[in-house]
């Protein structure tokens, strides 16, 4: 573990800001997991009794207006927030950084038309393309999921590829070409270690947007489907009992905002490393 | 020649305390500085000669120093004295000349603009033509004759000699009593170099301006300077006139500065060169600069070079003369469009039997991976799995190599970033020599390094070249390097070779004109 840790630490662990949003995003993060082991009642069990209940020894943070407890739902929410921002930045990054990567590296024809590809997914907003995608292929988490996913090439293609345009005429390139390595194992061995930096930097921001485009979506209700839940979805619950039940829209709206803090200051605090 | 101290420095300490650790980097810097006098500071890399003449200038932020010691200027100390007297000092009294004319002239306006900014500054009741007229002299003075074409011009138009020379009108605009030079010719070629030396020397001459001139070129203090101080790690290790320092030094450090300065004259060995590895005839090459079908820009023309086991070639020339072109042409990197290239088995482009080795080797040892790594993957050519014999011979021919480029078994897991600039360099050898090459070529592989690790790599090359006969094409700016180690040299100008022979010959009766100017402006001696 420690092993594990002493990069991080060495490299980025100076910068304060890495540091704040590192304890920040570990404490949702905690908050998700423990979600996964126990709540301390199922997230969808209805308590008829108890609907729009406030902070009490039972339901320690209240209840929704079906009689829902709200920890247990804000528990089960966040996880189901996170993974799908995982998933959608692993998707977006793996594909994203591949594409940029081989075009970077290469150039040429395909690099001309990959870019033009790339440059139109671009110019929409991956709200509205991830909206198209789920309309065709219909919602659910994986649905959303994968069509955040694929919004989310273009941005780490680009990236990618300005790195690699950089990376690949450094004497150290041209040093292993004349050793009779191949394209390939360049790519792959020796120049995106070098980039490692830049890519952990955009997952970080990449996974604050890719929250916050599951909270809308969800919002807007094409995201995740009742009755699962997610922090968009628990807003969206929220609307009509904003004054009868405000911890509704309170915690999960807190919730959110915390975790797109820790993100965002762990990936500037990365960027602006060194 | 001199006269009365015009500035005096005392114990002054430089720390620095913004960022990280309060680090020390100058310790007890004294200098006396009269009237009329040039002193020379010379110093490897570090050694903290910038940092003291920056203080001097008053160019040093200062928050970020600590105030120890003086800097007395007409009975002002100017670490402590008020910042609007300073400023008055700056650019009027105080000049400095930096390193880089291409990075301190502003490239959105004219030279003559900024040429006369310190006249608008100091002297703002003068009147725009006073000061047009004052600009045009004094870049007359600098040894531009052309003044109104280069007060109009933008500093992307002129060559980097005559931008330099506009950084010296600019300097010396206001007369100023002290002049500061930092490290003013180290970015241009020798014949230019050599011209801005006599115009430093006029300057004193004629207008009895103290010079403090910071180099790491010996030979050109030793020309240029009445007295030198010499530093390391932050400390003044030895100071004296300049006929004392370079004839009779007292210290070993300075001993071992002025050891390394490679040595004209010395009669070399001849040596018998073995078979042809490489041989150009007549190539005319070059490479595309873009898409379109007559984008092609012939570099090389009719250039004949011929490579032979065991025997060094030197390839000098200026910046700009197709030496780095015509190693990628036997690198196989180029178009070539008439004349031919003959190899000899395992020399073809990509081949085995050739390795070169870049100038900086920051850039070529890949930062993200340990030296052991790098050596691997150059030995196995990335496919370590498929290497006969397995882990144990790679691991045998890693300490085979590194023990060849004398480094210690500790550096394998390290990354080049925590190996000294020498160090790196022979990982750099270390790793083209692993595969067991016939032929190096080196692009400046000594250039970027301070010159006693300079001493330290030609050695090296030169037992590579004794014990393996490993055969190599230097290429170099530096006429020194090449005389010390090389055993042919070929000079280029303009993409063509102007000359080429035994360094014996070509060095004591060169034949061209231009191979003449060379040798005189890059072997300077008093």
């Amino acid at each position: 573990m420690a092993k594990f840790f002493s990069p991080f630490s060495d490299r980025f662990g100076k910068s304060a800001m890495f540091r704040t949003g590192f304890v920040i995003s570990m404490a949702v993060l905690a908050l998700a997991l423990a979600g996964y082991v126990h709540t301390p009642f199922p997230p969808n069990a209805m308590d008829e009794g108890a609907k729009l209940a406030g902070i009490s020894a039972g339901h320690l943070l209240g209840t929704d207006h079906l009689g829902r407890d709200m920890l247990s739902r804000l528990m089960a929410g966040t996880g189901m927030t996170l993974a799908i921002a995982f998933g959608t930045v692993m998707t977006g990054m793996a594909a994203g950084a591949f594409i940029g990567a081989l075009c970077g590296y290469f150039g040429g024809i395909f690099d001309e038309v990959m870019m033009r590809v790339i440059d139109t997914l671009f110019a929409f907003p991956s709200i509205l393309l991830a909206l198209v995608f789920v309309s065709v292929f219909g919602s659910g988490r994986i649905h959303v999921m994968l069509a955040l996913g694929i919004a989310f090439i273009p941005s780490f293609a680009r990236t990618v590829r300005g790195e690699f345009l950089r990376e690949k005429n450094r004497d150290y390139c041209m040093s292993a070409r004349q050793h009779g390595i191949s394209h390939m194992r360049i790519i792959f061995f020796h120049i995106l270690p070098n980039i490692a930096d830049v890519l952990i930097s955009s997952a970080l921001i990449g996974f604050n947007n890719a929250v916050l485009a599951e909270a809308s979506l969800s919002f807007l209700g094409i995201g995740v489907q009742p009755p699962d839940s997610s922090l968009g979805r628990m807003l969206s619950e929220s609307q009509q009992y904003l004054f009868k039940a405000p911890q509704m829209a309170l915690l999960p709206g807190i919730v959110l905002v915390f975790s797109i803090l820790g993100f965002s200051l762990m990936g500037e605090g990365v960027r602006n490393n060194d | 020649m001199t006269d009365a101290p015009i500035l005096s420095v005392k114990d002054l300490m430089i720390e620095f305390n913004d960022h990280t650790l309060p680090e020390t980097a100058v310790f007890d810097f004294d200098l006396t500085l009269n009237a009329g006098e040039i002193v020379g500071i010379v110093g490897e890399s570090g050694a903290g000669k910038s940092l003291s003449a920056l203080a001097i200038a008053g160019l040093l932020k200062r928050h970020s120093m600590a105030r120890n010691g003086s800097i007395l200027f007409e009975g002002n100390n100017l670490l402590n004295c008020d910042r609007e007297i300073l400023r008055g000092f700056q650019g009027d009294e105080i000049s400095v000349v930096f390193q880089e004319p291409l990075s301190s002239l502003n490239p959105a306006y004219r030279v003559g603009k900024q040429v006369e900014e310190s006249l608008r500054i100091h002297h703002p009741e003068m009147s725009a033509d006073e000061r047009k007229e004052r600009a045009l002299a004094a870049l007359e003075d600098a040894g531009l004759s052309d003044s109104g074409r280069v007060y109009n011009s933008y500093p992307h138009e002129l060559s980097g000699g005559m931008r330099q020379r506009v950084m010296i009108a600019a300097a010396m605009i206001s007369d100023p009593k002290i002049l500061i030079a930092d490290e003013p010719t180290t970015a241009l070629d020798v014949t230019v170099q050599a011209q801005i030396i006599e115009l430093f020397k006029k300057i004193n001459r004629e207008k009895r301006c103290a010079i403090l001139f910071i180099s790491h070129d010996l030979s050109l203090v030793k020309t240029l300077c009445h007295r030198v101080i010499v530093m390391k790690d932050g400390r003044i290790v030895e100071e004296g006139e300049t006929e004392e320092v370079f004839y009779n030094p007292r210290e070993d450090y300075t001993k071992q500065l002025i050891g390394a300065i490679p040595r004209i004259g010395e009669k070399k060995k001849s040596r018998e060169a073995g078979e042809t590895l490489i041989r150009m005839s007549r190539v005319d090459a070059g490479y595309r600069t873009g898409v379109s079908k007559n984008s092609f820009k012939t570099v090389l023309h009719d250039v004949s070079l011929e490579l032979k086991a065991g025997e060094i070639l030197g390839l000098a020339g200026e910046s700009g003369s197709g030496k780095s072109t015509a190693a990628r042409a036997i690198m196989g990197a180029l178009e070539v469009t008439s004349g031919e290239i003959l190899r000899a088995e395992g020399y073809e482009p990509y081949g085995n039997g050739m390795r070169m080795i870049f100038q900086d080797p920051y850039g070529s040892l890949n930062p993200a991976h340990t030296v052991e790594w790098i050596l691997t993957e150059a030995l196995t050519g990335g496919k370590r799995r498929k290497y006969p014999g397995g882990a144990s011979a790679i691991r045998e021919a890693v300490l085979n190599a590194l023990d060849q480029a004398e480094l210690s078994e500790e550096l394998l897991s390290r990354k080049p970033r925590e190996l000294s600039g020498g160090q790196r360099q022979r990982v750099a050898i270390a790793e083209a020599i692993i595969s067991r090459p016939g032929l190096i070529i080196a692009d400046e592989p000594v250039s970027a390094l301070d010159v006693t690790v300079q001493q330290q790599i030609i050695a090296l090359m030169e037992r590579l070249r004794d014990e393996k006969g490993i055969a190599m094409l230097l290429i170099s700016h530096d006429l020194r390097v090449i005389y010390r180690i090389c055993d042919r040299v070929a000079i280029m100008k303009g993409g063509r070779i102007v000359e080429e022979g035994s360094v014996d010959r070509v060095y004591s009766a060169p034949e061209q004109v231009y191979t003449k100017e060379l040798l005189a402006a890059a072997l300077m001696e008093t």
